[in-house]
């Protein structure tokens, strides 16, 4: 009977039982219970906010003062213009990070050192970054925003990278060695081609990323619709509130859209002029 | 020339892909391996140009001792030597002249390679290469695009480009059907006879070794079990090298039975 | 060869215009950025004349003040609440809407199409901006950090269930469809199925996160171990801050550890 389901009186199979599912479930359900009851939060808030929620949503919205665009629209281009400095910076580096630490590119010692730089890198939010060594450096302003966006990226983007270039095929890389091609030259024609749609669709996916940490590092003062999010807040200037809303939330929607349509344009592959032809040629019925 | 004297090659798991192999290849000749896999024919030629490296034992390729060369120099070895691949090992994402032009790296600059800016004379060279196995006209087209036939005398362009003195061709037609399979091997063959090039080729496919064949190599269990002429190479022999009956997998057109019938090529 | 044989050779294509477009786009944007006119001047200079001012900052960060760890104690105990309750009233709610989200599963075209346009909208929102929203409505404090981050996880676990969704296996979709089940029922039984391993891979992810943005919650007031780390930037402790940093860590790494184990004991 070893190796079998355990029968029950009749001969048929016992449930198996979720063990560790059940253990796993009950600990959750009560870590939510002790973190709902000891969180510091008094119960009559609950009741009280969502008319709260209602009432100062209201405001920001009955009218929303559209005079503010251009103000609002303003400082979310300095913080898109930080994402996009940021994730530039970051592509660039991660390129050669990327080859370093990937096993077939690099040698294992090189790799091993590489991985946990850019662990570390990527452990550290870019908020830490930006506090500690970007702004004492550059300064308050978008350029230390975009500096830590930069250093942050470099982490994932290193990462993933690393990761496309161990997944390639390695028949072309052989090709290449074969016609006594120098190391260089083997990673730019036989490992290059084969990861650069896919290591391009990342950087835009981090763009992305950005643009919303971006606004975070704007609440450090770094400039940006973050900063202006502060001081409209600290005011409680409602209806310039909801335009600034608007503005972000549009600009941030049309940015994401354009990014995802790109990666799929690129993924599927550029189409050119000369792909078009693939059928057997007149010279041989079998090309 | 080349010539292996008692060369050997272990594989780090203890595999004992080559044992003590003595064979010289003079310059112009057109050899056909044949083997089962894992016999050590693919060992064999990739030793040539020093992608598998020797245990033991000597290499001589165009006069140097393979065993023996650095980095740079074997750079230039392979530069001589040109290799096409059973699954062509196209970079499938760019066009076929480009892949043909690899062939040229060995003498490109960096700066160039980088940017894909080669030289004239290169793409001259590419464009007649492309022109020797007849599909010039598809030179801008991207490689992925082709079909099988078409890759792999793309890659036959590709080692032609680096004006070699020998060809290395590992399983060049495994993935090709039988029509096919013959256009490859006959421009294969129209090289080394009109070019004078040493050409070396793996295959499996008995008849065909024997049809484009000036010298056979049998290869089993890493040892060179047979040396000789297609003519010499009957079903007895084949059957040495194999270490069993031939089966319909071993030739690309016919049953096993007829091939005894059928007398030379 | 013959000059027939080059005659024969096809003339070099040009590049196609939308290369060049995507390239001139891609440089005029650029530039738009880094000018530093009406862009943010983007300059490597201050790496090599300024690096010093960062050294005494470093230098203090370098030497955490470990007297200062017992004040941290309650702090990340309210951000690991905060992340326990904004998982778990987020990812509930975003398994439901990530089927409404998804073709696959959604009664019309119009239900996916406005849900999925909602969870852009909510996800094209930074976590900064939810929080000092709540913040203003409920006050300083960990409620205003729960719902800001239920709206951050509510969005991404939704939009990366319902693409989970939208690649699921329909096989047993027409086998329970063929067996007469109403749609909640082939959605319980066919399709949840197949995508809750990753679900779940995703709200532990989800969760993670958490703990990180509760360092930028808490700056603006949704309270957790941020709350913490805009004390002591007011008041210039670096050396408190890198206890704070310090802590993170280990708690982020330790938390990576634990998800792992458990995806592989759940999955």
């Amino acid at each position: 009977m070893s190796g079998g389901p355990q029968l029950d009186e009749r001969g048929r199979p016992r449930h198996p039982g979720h063990r560790w599912r059940n253990i796993f479930t009950i600990a959750a359900l009560l870590l939510i219970a002790w973190a709902a009851l000891d969180i510091d939060v008094r119960p009559e808030r609950l009741l009280t906010f969502p008319q709260e929620l209602w009432t100062t949503v209201a405001r920001m919205f009955s009218p929303p003062d559209l005079a503010y665009a251009p103000r609002a629209l303003e400082a979310m281009i300095e913080s898109v213009h930080m994402a996009w400095m940021g994730t530039i910076v970051g592509a660039v580096l991660s390129l050669p990070a990327g080859f370093l630490a990937a096993r077939n590119t690099s040698p294992t010692a090189v790799v091993v050192v590489m991985r946990q730089i850019l662990n570390i890198i990527r452990a550290v939010p870019e908020l830490i970054w930006a506090i500690v060594i970007m702004i004492p450096i550059f300064g308050l302003g978008p350029l230390a925003g975009a500096m830590a966006l930069g250093i942050n990226s470099i982490g994932t983007l290193g990462k993933l990278t690393s990761e496309a270039i161990e997944s390639i095929d390695t028949g072309p890389v052989e090709a290449t060695r074969a016609t006594g091609a120098s190391q260089v030259q083997m990673l730019r024609w036989g490992v290059l081609p084969q990861v650069l749609p896919e290591v391009v669709a990342f950087w835009l996916y981090r763009f992305e990323i950005n643009i919303r940490a971006s606004a975070i590092l704007g609440v450090l003062g770094a400039g940006g619709i973050g900063t202006l999010l502060i001081n409209l807040f600290s005011f409680r200037r409602w209806p310039e509130i909801g335009t600034t809303l608007l503005v972000i939330v549009l600009v941030t929607m049309a940015i994401d859209f354009a990014s995802a349509a790109i990666r799929k344009r690129i993924i599927s592959g550029l189409p050119t002029k000369a792909t078009t032809e693939a059928a057997p040629d007149a010279a041989g019925a079998w090309g | 020339m080349i010539r292996f004297e008692k060369a050997s090659v272990t594989y780090p798991g203890g595999v004992h892909a080559l044992r003590g192999v003595d064979l010289t290849i003079e310059d112009g000749q057109f050899v056909v391996v044949v083997g089962l896999s894992g016999a050590g024919k693919s060992t064999l030629v990739r030793a040539i140009n020093g992608l598998v490296p020797l245990t033991d034992g000597r290499l001589e390729v165009n006069g140097r001792d393979v065993t023996k060369l650095s980095q740079r120099e074997l750079r230039a070895l392979r530069s001589e030597i040109g290799m096409i691949f059973q699954s062509f090992n196209l970079v499938k994402r760019t066009s076929v002249l480009n892949n043909v032009l690899m062939g040229r790296l060995h003498v490109t600059p960096a700066w160039r390679s980088l940017l894909g800016m080669w030289r004239a004379e290169d793409i001259e060279l590419g464009m007649q290469a492309l022109e020797r196995v007849d599909i010039v006209e598809k030179a801008y087209v991207r490689a992925s695009n082709l079909s099988g036939g078409q890759q792999q005398r793309v890659g036959i362009a590709r080692a032609l480009a680096q004006k070699p003195k020998v060809i290395l061709a590992d399983e060049p037609v495994a993935s090709l059907d039988p029509p096919t399979s013959h256009v490859v091997m006959r421009d294969l063959q129209r090289i080394n006879r009109e070019l004078g090039i040493t050409t070396i080729v793996n295959l499996h496919f008995l008849d065909l070794a024997r049809a484009y064949g000036d010298r056979i190599i049998g290869m089993r269990a890493g040892e060179m079990v047979f040396d000789g002429t297609g003519a010499e190479a009957d079903e007895h022999v084949f059957r040495d090298i194999y270490g069993r009956s031939l089966t319909a997998d071993d030739v690309i057109e016919r049953a096993p039975g007829a091939f005894a019938a059928e007398g030379t090529g | 060869m013959t000059a027939a044989a080059s005659t024969r050779r096809p003339a070099k294509p040009r590049t196609p215009w939308t290369i060049w477009a995507g390239v001139a786009v891609f440089l005029l944007l650029t530039f738009w950025a880094a000018n530093p006119w009406f862009g943010i001047g983007f300059t490597l200079i201050p790496l090599f004349t300024d690096l010093t001012r960062g050294e005494r900052i470093i230098a203090e960060v370098l030497q955490p003040n470990w007297a200062f760890l017992p004040r941290t104690i309650d702090p990340f105990i309210e951000t690991f609440q905060i992340a326990i309750l904004a998982t778990t009233i987020g990812c509930s709610i975003a398994l439901p809407v990530s089927l409404l989200a998804s073709r696959v599963t959604a009664p019309n075209a119009a239900t996916y199409v406005s849900v999925r346009t909602v969870l852009n909208v909510i996800r094209s929102m930074p976590d900064v901006l939810w929080a000092m929203l709540f913040v203003a409505a409920a006050g300083f404090g960990p409620l205003a950090g729960v719902m800001a981050l239920t709206m951050f996880n509510l969005g991404i676990t939704a939009k990366l269930t319902s693409e989970s969704v939208d690649s699921v296996d329909t096989g047993p979709i027409e086998a329970a469809d063929a067996a007469g089940a109403t749609r909640v029922q082939t959605a319980l039984s066919a399709v949840v199925p197949q995508v809750l391993p990753g679900y779940i891979a995703y709200t532990l992810y989800v969760f993670e996160l958490n703990v990180r943005a509760s360092l930028v919650l808490g700056l603006v007031g949704a309270g957790g171990i941020g709350r913490v780390l805009q004390t002591e930037l007011a008041r210039f402790r670096y050396d408190n801050i890198a206890v704070v940093i310090i802590l993170t860590f280990i708690i982020v790494f330790i938390l990576d550890q634990v998800s792992r184990a458990l995806r592989r004991r759940l999955v």
